[in-house]
């Protein structure tokens, strides 16, 4: 905190972090109280989760009993669901992150006609929900006989506007025109030059395109949920809002809340995984290597 | 060895032209400067003959081959970049030796080369070091390693010193100019340091605008400068320029005069003299009058700026300390005959004869 005139003693310095921390606050509170709502549920047999109080652990601890109903509930098929959604998941990252690095490098490094015209559409692309794409993407998924394969949830992903905007602006602060050049100079043609001299600047930079691809896909519920029409190609998202509709609906009977609260459960563990794998690449932080004169 | 032949370069972004017209030849061997102002295109020029930009219209020749439309790599020319460019993710053996295999030579060359380089560089203790842990002369040092052992037709440097402190661009300097004696090889050197382009020239090229004002050796340059531009630019503290008047065998300067040094029948806009053709008398007793405003006292010399009614201020260059001029001093100028330049309304020169 080094603002002229405002150190750590001033009031006003006081005044603003105890504002500040108070906002922090209330955000945090906001944002773990449904997952710790999921926690203690995903602990409760049925009759608790509605006998007991939400926000805290119910007598009887039920964990156990409620993964075995897990990954045992119609034959298993949730490993599945948890499979595709990996695999969904996993493809597009490395692909969204590659053709993001690719193009963000092209609009960083290279002059070409219509770059100017080309990165508004990208910044466009970044506005739009890609919700609103889902059913020209269906009709079109439709006309080229795609629909319920996992391509039909993979190739839309791979397409992550955010990613190459991001990549641009990366690729613009971490390699200087002078390693390319020379590069250049010592007979290296372009893609041996991202390969070998400039893609390890950029890691952090891909490290982050590739988590937010990753969570964006694992998370993706409305384009599977249309494209996909098979139980068998399900990702957990659109595997669980089935399971959470019968049970409403009463068919299955109550069993399945805490199945599906502990599914939720389940499912957010390996994001919360990537995200402490990959924090170690945002540690190294962008100075990283770079050698500025 | 290579001789490198530009014939009418021009090179534009977009509708903004920034070379206009570069014909040049630079032989064997020979050691050239750029020089210019900033934005006059020194690198631009460079980036050219590189292969780095695509020229608007001219050929470039390497050795008589035209090469104009070969990328970098084809034209077998090493380059000393400005923030030295050096492969941050690399040590500073696998920066010397990427060029090599890139072009796909057997390890044992490879070793060979990077390790003669190396020892002539005294850059042996570092070699498993990546650039950042190394000081800025080091850094300096590799980037001129990775260009050696390329082992090329030409070198080229963009201002290579400028981000060295003061000291360590003597003894840099010093180097390249060793390295130029030991290797024999042509080498194009984008300075806009005065001092570099003097000591290390054989052939100063000075840029202005996109144009090439004047080709020649640093002395050539110093003592014939053929216009204004080239006249001010060289030489520092820089040439005084004097608007001048023909009056039969007199030039008027201000309200003084002096007689005209040679023959001549253009007619005379400008006269230049540089500090030292200027010689301090008494008030009275000179061509001009004037009135001493600062005084610069470096111990081997002396840098008096004179006020002169009508004239401007004039720089003064003394040898030793010049013990007799005090602030404020009203003195007398001589401007030495065979010192003075003569321009003509377009600013260019008159020499003796036209
Ligand atoms: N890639 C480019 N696009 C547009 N203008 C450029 C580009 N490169 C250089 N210029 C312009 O060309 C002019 C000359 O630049 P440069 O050759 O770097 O000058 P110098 O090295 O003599 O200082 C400058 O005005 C610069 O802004
Ligand atoms: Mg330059």
């Amino acid at each position: 905190m080094g603002i002229v005139g405002n150190t750590t003693r001033s009031p006003n310095f006081r005044r603003n972090r105890i504002l500040l921390t108070a906002v922090l606050c209330i955000y945090l509170v906001y944002t773990l109280v449904p997952l710790f709502y999921v926690v203690t549920a995903s602990t409760k047999t049925n009759a608790d989760l509605f006998g007991t109080f939400g926000l805290w652990f119910a007598g009887e601890f039920n964990l156990w009993q409620n993964l075995v109903d897990l990954f045992t509930h119609q034959n298993g098929v949730f490993s599945r669901w948890l499979g595709n959604t990996f695999f969904y998941s996993l493809t597009s990252a490395v692909g969204a992150a590659i053709f993001a690095l690719l193009a963000g490098y092209a609009f960083a490094k290279y002059e070409f006609r219509g770059k100017k015209l080309l990165f508004a559409l990208v910044l466009g692309a970044v506005m739009i929900p890609q919700t609103a794409l889902v059913i020209p993407l269906y009709l079109m998924l439709s006309k080229i006989g795609l629909l319920n394969t996992p391509l039909a949830v993979i190739l839309p992903s791979l397409v992550f506007p955010p990613g190459v905007f991001l990549m641009r602006v990366y690729v613009d602060e971490a390699v200087s025109n002078e390693i390319i050049d020379a590069g250049r100079v010592d007979g290296a043609g372009e893609l041996h030059i991202l390969s070998s001299l400039t893609f390890r600047l950029l890691m952090p930079g891909f490290a982050t395109v590739f988590i937010l691809a990753f969570v964006a896909a694992w998370n993706n519920y409305f384009l599977p949920l249309v494209v996909l029409s098979t139980s068998e190609n399900f990702p957990v998202t659109v595997g669980l809002s089935i399971w959470y509709a019968s049970a409403t609906l009463g068919s299955g009977g109550n069993l399945l809340f805490t199945v599906v609260m502990t599914g939720a459960l389940v499912s957010i563990l390996p994001v919360i995984l990537a995200f402490l794998i990959m924090q170690r690449f945002w540690q190294g932080g962008l100075s990283a290597g770079a050698v500025k004169a | 060895m290579a001789v490198i032949t530009l014939s009418g370069i021009t090179k534009s972004f977009g509708t903004v032209h920034i070379i206009r017209g570069v014909d040049l030849t630079i032989g064997d061997g020979e050691f050239v400067i750029f020089v210019g102002p900033s934005g006059s295109g020194k690198s631009t020029l460079l980036r050219l003959i590189a292969g780095l930009e695509e020229t608007t219209g001219g050929r470039i020749l390497i050795d008589g081959t035209d090469v104009t439309d070969r990328g970098p790599a084809e034209r077998a020319l090493s380059m000393v970049f400005q923030s030295y460019a050096l492969y941050p993710t690399k040590t500073v053996r696998q920066n010397m030796s990427f060029g090599l295999e890139v072009a796909r030579l057997p390890r044992a060359e490879i070793d060979r080369r990077v390790n003669a380089a190396a020892a002539a560089l005294k850059l042996e203790a570092y070699m498993d070091r990546k650039p950042a842990a190394l000081s800025g002369g080091q850094r300096q040092r590799v980037a001129i390693g990775r260009a050696i052992v390329r082992e090329p037709v030409a070198f080229l440097f963009d201002e290579p010193l400028s981000n060295l402190d003061a000291a360590l661009r003597v003894d840099m300097r010093v180097e390249i100019a060793k390295l130029h004696q030991r290797l024999k090889a042509t080498m194009i050197y984008v300075t806009h340091d005065q001092v570099e382009a003097m000591t290390l020239a054989d052939k100063i090229v000075v840029l202005d605008g996109g144009v090439i004002q004047q080709v020649g050796a640093p002395l050539e340059l110093y003592e014939r400068p053929v216009n204004l531009f080239v006249a001010q630019f060289i030489g520092s503290p820089k040439m005084n320029v004097l608007a001048a008047r023909r009056e039969g065998e007199l030039i008027r300067v201000g309200s003084g005069a002096v007689p005209l040094p040679f023959a001549t029948s253009r007619p005379i806009a400008h006269i230049g003299i540089r500090p030292e053709g200027l010689e301090v008398v008494s008030s009275g007793e000179g061509h001009i009058e004037g009135k001493v405003d600062v005084v610069e006292r470096l111990g081997s010399d002396t840098f008096a700026y004179v006020i002169v009614p009508e004239l401007g201020t004039l720089t003064i260059r003394i040898v030793g300390n010049a013990a007799g001029i005090a602030l404020d001093q009203s003195i007398g100028l001589r401007l030495a005959a065979g010192q003075i330049h003569l321009f003509d309304t377009e600013g260019r020169r008159i020499a003796e004869g036209d």
